[in-house]
Protein backbone atom coordinates (compact mmCIF):
# COMPACT_ATOMS: atom_id res chain seq x y z
CA UNK A 1 0.00 0.00 0.00
CA UNK A 2 1.16 3.72 -0.60
CA UNK A 3 0.95 6.02 2.15
CA UNK A 4 2.08 10.10 2.10
CA UNK A 5 4.57 11.12 4.29
CA UNK A 6 4.93 14.43 5.87
CA UNK A 7 7.82 16.38 7.92
CA UNK A 8 8.17 19.42 8.79
CA UNK A 9 10.62 21.95 10.35
CA UNK A 10 13.62 19.83 11.44
CA UNK A 11 12.56 17.11 10.55
CA UNK A 12 11.77 18.20 7.05
CA UNK A 13 14.96 19.38 7.26
CA UNK A 14 16.33 15.58 7.06
CA UNK A 15 13.49 14.05 5.13
CA UNK A 16 11.91 15.93 3.21
CA UNK A 17 8.69 17.85 2.86
CA UNK A 18 6.59 15.28 1.19
CA UNK A 19 7.36 11.51 0.06
CA UNK A 20 5.04 8.45 -0.75
CA UNK A 21 6.03 5.12 0.42
CA UNK A 22 5.20 1.72 -0.51
CA UNK A 23 4.57 -0.12 2.88
CA UNK A 24 3.31 -4.27 3.54
CA UNK A 25 -0.06 -4.20 4.02
CA UNK A 26 -0.72 -4.30 7.98
CA UNK A 27 1.53 -2.16 8.55
CA UNK A 28 1.74 -0.08 11.44
CA UNK A 29 2.97 3.81 12.18
CA UNK A 30 5.89 2.02 13.83
CA UNK A 31 6.90 0.22 10.70
CA UNK A 32 6.72 3.17 9.28
CA UNK A 33 9.19 4.77 11.56
CA UNK A 34 11.12 1.86 11.28
CA UNK A 35 11.28 1.96 7.84
CA UNK A 36 12.42 5.66 7.87
CA UNK A 37 15.14 4.50 10.79
CA UNK A 38 16.83 2.48 8.57
CA UNK A 39 16.98 3.83 5.46
CA UNK A 40 18.13 7.53 7.08
CA UNK A 41 20.69 7.45 9.61
CA UNK A 42 20.37 11.30 10.84
CA UNK A 43 16.55 10.50 11.17
CA UNK A 44 17.10 7.76 12.91
CA UNK A 45 19.71 9.60 15.73
CA UNK A 46 17.47 12.96 15.47
CA UNK A 47 13.64 11.03 16.16
CA UNK A 48 15.32 7.70 18.09
CA UNK A 49 16.21 7.90 21.94
CA UNK A 50 17.21 4.30 21.37
CA UNK A 51 16.12 1.44 18.51
CA UNK A 52 12.55 1.12 19.04
CA UNK A 53 11.97 4.15 21.50
CA UNK A 54 11.15 7.65 19.93
CA UNK A 55 12.13 10.59 21.69
CA UNK A 56 9.51 11.97 23.87
CA UNK A 57 8.99 15.49 22.15
CA UNK A 58 8.50 13.40 18.75
CA UNK A 59 4.77 14.64 17.43
CA UNK A 60 3.23 12.23 15.03
CA UNK A 61 -0.54 12.73 13.04
CA UNK A 62 -2.69 10.55 10.94
CA UNK A 63 -4.58 12.62 8.25
CA UNK A 64 -4.23 15.64 10.26
CA UNK A 65 -5.05 14.00 13.93
CA UNK A 66 -2.80 13.99 16.34
CA UNK A 67 -2.11 10.40 17.99
CA UNK A 68 0.02 9.69 20.70
CA UNK A 69 3.21 8.45 20.19
CA UNK A 70 3.62 5.67 22.77
CA UNK A 71 0.21 4.55 22.25
CA UNK A 72 -0.37 4.44 19.16
CA UNK A 73 2.50 3.14 17.33
CA UNK A 74 0.69 -0.22 17.09
CA UNK A 75 -2.22 1.42 14.58
CA UNK A 76 -2.51 0.22 11.58
CA UNK A 77 -1.94 2.33 8.54
CA UNK A 78 -4.18 1.98 5.46
CA UNK A 79 -3.85 2.74 1.39
CA UNK A 80 -3.61 6.97 1.24
CA UNK A 81 -3.32 7.76 4.77
CA UNK A 82 -0.92 10.65 5.72
CA UNK A 83 1.55 10.56 8.10
CA UNK A 84 3.21 13.58 9.28
CA UNK A 85 6.14 13.55 11.44
CA UNK A 86 6.79 16.94 13.83
CA UNK A 87 8.84 18.46 16.33
CA UNK A 88 7.54 20.48 19.28
CA UNK A 89 5.69 23.26 18.09
CA UNK A 90 6.67 26.91 18.44
CA UNK A 91 4.15 29.39 16.09
CA UNK A 92 2.96 32.71 17.65
CA UNK B 1 3.18 49.07 1.84
CA UNK B 2 -0.06 47.09 0.60
CA UNK B 3 -1.91 44.84 2.21
CA UNK B 4 -3.97 42.49 1.36
CA UNK B 5 -6.61 41.45 3.86
CA UNK B 6 -9.43 39.09 2.86
CA UNK B 7 -12.63 40.15 4.32
CA UNK B 8 -14.36 38.04 7.54
CA UNK B 9 -17.60 36.46 7.32
CA UNK B 10 -20.35 38.35 8.26
CA UNK B 11 -19.92 36.45 11.27
CA UNK B 12 -16.92 38.39 12.10
CA UNK B 13 -14.71 35.24 11.34
CA UNK B 14 -11.30 35.00 9.75
CA UNK B 15 -8.27 32.53 10.24
CA UNK B 16 -5.74 33.07 8.00
CA UNK B 17 -1.70 31.23 7.64
CA UNK B 18 -0.57 33.06 4.77
CA UNK B 19 3.20 34.65 3.58
CA UNK B 20 1.43 37.93 3.57
CA UNK B 21 1.84 40.68 5.87
CA UNK B 22 -1.79 42.63 7.33
CA UNK B 23 -3.04 45.48 9.19
CA UNK B 24 -4.02 45.16 12.29
CA UNK B 25 -5.98 48.38 11.63
CA UNK B 26 -8.16 46.42 8.99
CA UNK B 27 -8.73 43.83 11.51
CA UNK B 28 -10.10 45.70 14.27
CA UNK B 29 -12.61 47.73 11.42
CA UNK B 30 -13.59 44.82 10.59
CA UNK B 31 -14.34 43.23 14.31
CA UNK B 32 -16.55 46.21 15.56
CA UNK B 33 -19.95 45.11 16.47
CA UNK B 34 -22.96 47.09 17.55
CA UNK B 35 -22.98 44.51 20.68
CA UNK B 36 -19.98 44.34 20.94
CA UNK B 37 -18.18 46.90 23.40
CA UNK B 38 -14.96 45.67 23.67
CA UNK B 39 -12.25 44.86 21.26
CA UNK B 40 -8.91 43.35 22.36
CA UNK B 41 -5.75 42.53 19.68
CA UNK B 42 -2.32 40.62 20.51
CA UNK B 43 0.45 40.93 17.80
CA UNK B 44 3.32 39.10 17.99
CA UNK B 45 6.40 40.33 16.66
CA UNK B 46 9.99 38.83 15.51
CA UNK B 47 12.00 39.70 18.28
CA UNK B 48 16.05 41.02 17.77
CA UNK B 49 17.46 38.10 19.88
CA UNK B 50 20.82 39.11 17.93
CA UNK B 51 19.26 37.42 14.29
CA UNK B 52 19.08 38.36 10.85
CA UNK B 53 15.64 37.04 10.30
CA UNK B 54 13.31 34.27 11.66
CA UNK B 55 11.87 31.49 8.87
CA UNK B 56 8.48 30.34 10.00
CA UNK B 57 6.74 27.26 8.84
CA UNK B 58 3.40 25.67 8.69
CA UNK B 59 1.63 22.09 8.36
CA UNK B 60 -0.80 24.46 6.66
CA UNK B 61 -3.87 22.50 6.75
CA UNK B 62 -4.00 21.04 9.90
CA UNK B 63 -3.04 24.07 11.67
CA UNK B 64 -6.10 25.80 9.68
CA UNK B 65 -7.88 22.87 10.95
CA UNK B 66 -6.81 23.42 14.86
CA UNK B 67 -7.05 26.89 14.59
CA UNK B 68 -10.95 27.03 13.61
CA UNK B 69 -11.11 24.65 16.40
CA UNK B 70 -9.51 27.16 18.90
CA UNK B 71 -12.09 29.98 17.24
CA UNK B 72 -14.69 27.94 18.46
CA UNK B 73 -14.02 26.49 21.43
CA UNK B 74 -12.88 30.02 22.39
CA UNK B 75 -16.17 31.97 21.28
CA UNK B 76 -18.30 29.43 22.82
CA UNK B 77 -16.19 30.49 26.12
CA UNK B 78 -15.68 33.65 26.27
CA UNK B 79 -19.38 34.56 24.49
CA UNK B 80 -16.97 36.35 21.86
CA UNK B 81 -19.15 38.04 19.08
CA UNK B 82 -16.33 37.83 16.49
CA UNK B 83 -12.77 36.27 16.25
CA UNK B 84 -9.86 36.93 13.68
CA UNK B 85 -6.73 34.78 13.92
CA UNK B 86 -3.77 35.68 10.91
CA UNK B 87 -0.69 33.83 11.09
CA UNK B 88 2.34 34.59 8.90
CA UNK B 89 4.93 32.06 7.50
CA UNK B 90 7.72 32.13 5.09
CA UNK B 91 10.37 34.71 5.65
CA UNK B 92 10.58 37.44 8.35
CA UNK B 93 12.63 39.77 9.33
CA UNK B 94 13.17 41.90 13.29
CA UNK B 95 10.06 43.90 14.10
CA UNK B 96 7.93 42.04 11.56
CA UNK B 97 4.35 41.16 12.30
CA UNK B 98 4.12 37.34 13.05
CA UNK B 99 0.36 36.84 14.32
CA UNK B 100 -2.70 39.10 14.64
CA UNK B 101 -5.78 37.90 16.82
CA UNK B 102 -8.50 40.06 17.46
CA UNK B 103 -11.19 39.41 19.66
CA UNK B 104 -14.39 41.12 20.21
CA UNK B 105 -16.90 40.46 22.97
CA UNK B 106 -19.63 42.40 24.85
CA UNK B 107 -17.60 43.18 27.83
CA UNK B 108 -13.78 43.53 28.00
CA UNK B 109 -13.06 40.66 30.55
CA UNK B 110 -14.52 38.50 28.05
CA UNK B 111 -12.52 39.66 25.35
CA UNK B 112 -9.26 39.75 27.24
CA UNK B 113 -9.72 36.21 28.15
CA UNK B 114 -10.87 35.61 25.03
CA UNK B 115 -7.80 36.90 23.33
CA UNK B 116 -5.22 35.16 25.71
CA UNK B 117 -6.69 31.89 25.69
CA UNK B 118 -6.16 31.74 21.82
CA UNK B 119 -2.69 32.66 21.70
CA UNK B 120 -1.83 30.35 24.53
CA UNK B 121 -3.88 27.58 22.49
CA UNK B 122 -2.43 28.65 19.41
CA UNK B 123 1.41 28.48 20.64
CA UNK B 124 1.02 24.93 22.83
CA UNK B 125 -0.48 23.33 19.73
CA UNK B 126 -1.07 24.63 16.33
CA UNK B 127 1.94 23.25 14.49
CA UNK B 128 3.92 25.99 12.92
CA UNK B 129 7.40 26.52 13.57
CA UNK B 130 10.21 29.09 13.91
CA UNK B 131 13.98 28.87 12.76
CA UNK B 132 15.91 31.83 13.87
CA UNK B 133 19.06 32.58 11.36
CA UNK B 134 21.75 34.60 12.84
CA UNK B 135 24.87 35.13 11.23
CA UNK B 136 26.39 32.24 11.78
CA UNK B 137 23.73 29.91 12.63
CA UNK B 138 20.46 28.74 12.05
CA UNK B 139 18.71 26.94 15.03
CA UNK B 140 15.00 26.06 15.24
CA UNK B 141 13.05 27.23 18.51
Amino acid sequence: MLVKVMAFASFREILGRERELELKAGSTVGDLLDVLASTNRRFKEAAFEEPGQLREWVLLMINKKRIDPFQDLGAELHEGDEIAILPPVAGG
Amino acid sequence: MRYSLPSPGADGRLIKITEEDFSLDEMVRAAKRNDAGAVVTFLGTVRDDGIVEMELEAYREAAQTMLEHIQEEAESRFNLKSVQIIHRIGLLSVGDNIVAIVCAAGHRDEAFQGCRYIIEELKSKVPIWKKEIGKDEERWV
